[in-house]
Formats: C-alpha cells, structure tokens, sequence
C-alpha cells in the first residue's frame, strides 16, 4: 500500500473535507469513529433549578442546557475528569460553573445561551490544593475556554445564540449547571462533531453495496460529488480492487474547531494503541520488571489513574498527554525539528516500526524508561517522520499541542 | 436495567488488566486476547492490519455482546513468531502510520490556512465580537497558536 496522504478540499471555522488515502478501510472507520466518540470536550453535565416557572420542565430544560456546545479548545490538558479530580466535589480544575437567571418583566422574550454567564472559580471553589502541577493546567486552556459557542466567540455577525425555552411576562428562570469533561462515549453532548460523513468507492465499484431502485439505477441514485475523483466503472468488474480513497467530511459543534478535532482523533487512536502494547509488554515480562512504567493513562486510553501517578506529584508527571518531557529529554531529538517524541531517531526510516531508534532513551516518563532496566523485546522504536513543524523544534513532541 | 454505568465502557476498574491472553491448546499458534474497555474502534483496526501481516495465518475479532465493555481477537501466526508478538508488532506499526497522517494533516492544515485565509477558529477570537469584514489581522506566515508545534 502506498504511503498515507491526506488532501483537505475545504476548511472552514467548523468544518473541513478531506480525502485520505493509502490507508486501510478498517483504519479510515476507525478514525471516523474515534473523533465521534473519543475527543474529550467539555458540556454542562448538572443543573440544579431554583426556579423554573417556564412551560418546560425542568429535565426538558436541563438536558436542553447540556447540549450547548461549549469552547473546549485543549480539553484534554487544559481540564481534568471529574474521576481523576483529587477534589471532593467540584474545583477549578475539574468543573466549570455557570449560571442562568432570567425573568420576563415585558411581553415575551427567548432564554437563550447568551444568557448563561461564567462564574468566576474564586466563588465556588474554596479548596486548598496544592497547585503547582495544577496551576499549568488552566494555563494550558485556550482563549474563551467554556464559552458556549455562539455570538461571543464567533466573528460572524449573523451568529446567533442557542435558544433554550420562550418565556412570557412573569415567567423566570434560575439554575446553576456545572459542565465537566467528558467524552461522547459517555454521552453523545461531549461529542465535538455534529457530523462525520463518510464515502468511500462513490461509483460502487467495489459493490459493496446494492442499490434498490424502481425503474433506473442510475437515475434514481444521483452521484456524490465525490464521483469526480474517482474515474468510472469499466466493463469489467476487477475483484482484486480494494477502498483506498476515503472522503471525509468532518463538521464540528463549534466546541472544538475541525483541525483540533482531528488531531486529537489521531493523538486518541495513538494512546490507545500504545495502551495495547504496553499490556502485550506486561504479559511478556514479569509484572514487576524494573522500569516498566508509564503513565497510568494508557493503561486504559483515558487518564482515570489518578491513584497511581498522580496528579499531584511533580509537574508533568502524571498524564500522557502533558509530558512533554518525552519529546524534549530524548538525546537528539530535543533539538532537531523532526523530533516526533517517540523514536526521535527514526525520522528517516519509512515505516519505524521494529527499529530501535530512540525509543530507549533515558526520557524522563513512558517508553524511553524501558532502558532503566529492560530492553523492550521488540524495539519499540517509534518514529514520527514529521519535520513539518518548521523551525520550533523545542516543543514539538507528539501531543503537545 | 443491565447496562453498565456508561463510563465503565472505557474505564479500567482498579486492577483490572487491559488485556488477557489465553494460547490456544488446539491450534498451534494460536491465542485469544481478550482486550478490555475497548471496541471496534480500536479491534477493527488492529485486525485489518494483521491481515496485511505475511506472518499471520488469521487474524479476527468480535465484541460479544453491545454491553460487554470488551473485544475477543484472535490470532494464529505461522510459527516464526507468537500472536502477541505479532500484535505488538502491528500496532507499533499503526503508530506510526498514526504518526505520518498526523504530520501530514499538520502540513496540510497549515497549507490551507494560509491559503484560504481562514477567521480564526471557534473560540479563537477574544472576547470582543468582530464583524467579519473588520478581521483584518492577516494570519502571519509563522504565526504559532496551540496547534502549532
């Protein structure tokens, strides 16, 4: 199979179109499936009402409320999971807390999600935590992070807000929700897509499908405008094709823009892959084996191992996906910009994968610890043939975005 | 009334392994790896690309049952090397295929920005509202934001 490509047809703030190809059907829907369900954004998750004197009730509105999209640019570091949260109930950390509080005094009016409002952590969170690892979580969260998406954090002047109910004079509504991390597995609201389409052999080349018609196929079974691509069917039906081009269309809620949608989608499938591998490493070696750590977060593709390499402990210990020190510490690849974390060495070799290539440096977490004692049967020699990331070298480890 | 709590669907309990392997004791190279909390996202994957692997002999997978938070995959390799040997191998493999699209899309998201001069993304403008005509900040051709390397 040839090398993976990508081509993107379109970009816009909330969507983008790509074409993939050179890779495999199962690992395009596998792709697919994990930006639908597995990047983790933030959505309001509880709402207590004080007062809801609208025609709606209050589980109509609450599940209303926890549907709006909300600014979730870098979740994954810039938040913790409410299970991974050492606070005992909500922290600035792990919950955002917002409030609503409206009542009709005029005629009719909309509630809307303009009208949810931020409250400042300082009002709700009274823990005492130790902070300095956690200080540069909320460092880490990118600009209006937890705005609902809509007029505030749109340049589009027609934009408007997410109506929630219609109120009549005399009407009110107050309620205090608080939105937490999660992913759309958990539940479909965390999911940063609104859609992900998906085509493949637009011309049905590969019949895979059978279509059903009345009179005419052909006319009754208009081509996508992905047919242009591809060129048409001949006579014969050649069997040993196989799916290599892959149309994406990815559209966003507006919680997370489309290019950090994807990357994450990718970053997610790498994390669980190496989940996997690492618990193929600890079948192979005795459970005990001197150096055979990592971060507790691949044990199960999410950060849920609060208790055994906590967040409490130095910075940048704990999580997968804030080590950065995997990119920076490995020797060679600190400096130089083809330094993909893993395997820094390996920027060369067309597909690293049975190469020892950086992977057994002494980096500071994860892989490269293998070299404090074994070495990994394999040679996980990961590389990242990148070197796209232009003159910035220092900081470009995998998963640092 | 027997589904699991949602988040058990992709959260390891305490202890429990991510992955069980039991040999096959009548077929030679052979194992069945049961891998928790994960799904056909992750087991589809893995057993395409075990396939285009001249060391196996077969490669399949199956989730159970829609509330067993799990996938079986089955392996039988062709004697020069043990099925789970041959799983790492492919998913070391994926990783780095993983690896090369990311730097791809990277490159090409990159490219398009430029090209088509896009308004920042969702979330990206501050707090003031801009119309669209007045955005006329053009985006610099090393301009960082988080994205970047």
């Amino acid at each position: 199979m040839e090398d993976p490509a990508i081509r993107i047809r379109e970009l816009a703030k909330d969507r983008v179109e790509f074409v993939m190809t050179g890779v495999d059907l199962s690992f395009a829907n596998s792709f697919r499936r994990v930006i639908m369900a597995d990047v983790a954004t933030v959505a309001i998750d509880m709402v207590e009402i004080e007062v809801n004197t609208t025609v709606l009730v209050d589980e109509f509105l609450s599940h209303r409320i926890g549907m709006i999209p909300l600014t979730s640019t870098n979740c994954e570091e810039g938040m913790r999971y409410k299970r991974d949260c050492p606070c005992l109930g909500i922290c600035r950390y792990c919950a955002i807390v917002y409030d609503i509080d409206v009542r009709c005094t005029e005629g009719e009016m909309n509630v809307t999600s303009d009208h949810l409002t931020m409250v400042p952590p300082d009002q709700w969170d009274h823990e005492e935590q130790d902070s300095s690892a956690a200080e540069d979580i909320l460092s880490k969260r990118g600009k209006n992070f937890g705005v609902p998406a809509g007029p505030a954090t749109d340049p589009d002047p027609n934009r408007r807000p997410i109506s929630l109910v219609r109120m009549r004079k005399g009407q009110a509504l107050k309620a205090r929700c608080v939105a937490r991390k999660g992913i759309a597995k958990e539940h479909a609201k965390w999911s940063p897509c609104a859609a992900v389409g998906f085509e493949y052999d637009p011309h049905n080349k590969l019949r895979h499908t059978a279509y059903w018609y009345e009179v005419d196929e052909k006319a009754e079974w208009p081509l996508s405008k992905n047919a242009d691509e591809e060129a048409p069917p001949g006579d014969v039906f050649d069997f040993t094709s196989i799916p290599d081009r892959f149309y994406f269309d990815v559209e966003t809620t507006g919680s997370l823009a489309p290019q950090e949608a994807c990357l994450r989608g990718l970053a997610e499938l790498q994390q669980k892959l190496a989940g996997l591998v690492f618990a193929c490493r600890k079948v192979n070696e005795p459970a005990d084996a001197p150096g055979l750590q990592m971060p507790s977060t691949m044990a199960n593709g999410h950060t849920d191992g609060f208790d055994k390499n906590g967040w409490g402990g130095g910075a940048q210990t704990a999580t997968w996906n804030t080590s950065r020190a995997w990119a920076n510490t490995a020797p060679g690849g600190g400096a130089s910009s083809a330094g993909g974390s893993w395997g820094s060495g390996n920027a060369g070799s067309p597909d690293g994968y049975g190469q020892r290539g950086g992977a057994r440096s002494p980096a500071a977490n994860g892989w490269g610890n293998a070299s404090g004692g074994a070495t990994s049967p394999s040679g996980n020699g990961w590389s990242r043939p990148d070197g796209s990331s232009g003159g910035d070298g220092a900081d470009s480890g995998w998963g640092a975005f | 009334m027997n589904a699991l709590q949602r988040f058990e669907l992709f959260t390891l309990n305490d202890g429990e392994k991510a992955i069980e392997v039991v040999e096959d004791t009548k077929i030679p190279n052979a194992a069945t790896i049961v891998v928790a909390k994960q799904d056909h996202t992750l087991a589809n994957m893995i057993r395409g690309y075990l396939l285009k692997n001249p060391k196996v002999l077969f490669a399949g997978y199956k989730a159970p049952h829609p509330l067993d938070p799990h996938f079986i995959l089955k392996i039988q390799t062709d004697g020069t090397s043990t099925p789970l040997e041959v799983l790492q191998e492919t998913c070391n493999a994926l990783i780095a295929l993983v690896g090369k699209i990311d730097a791809k899309f990277r490159e090409q998201f990159q490219q398009k920005e430029l090209e088509i001069g896009l308004e920042e993304p969702f979330g990206a403008p501050g707090a003031g509202r801009l119309p669209r005509g007045e955005y006329a900040e053009p985006r610099r051709a090393n301009a960082m934001d988080y994205l970047d390397f």
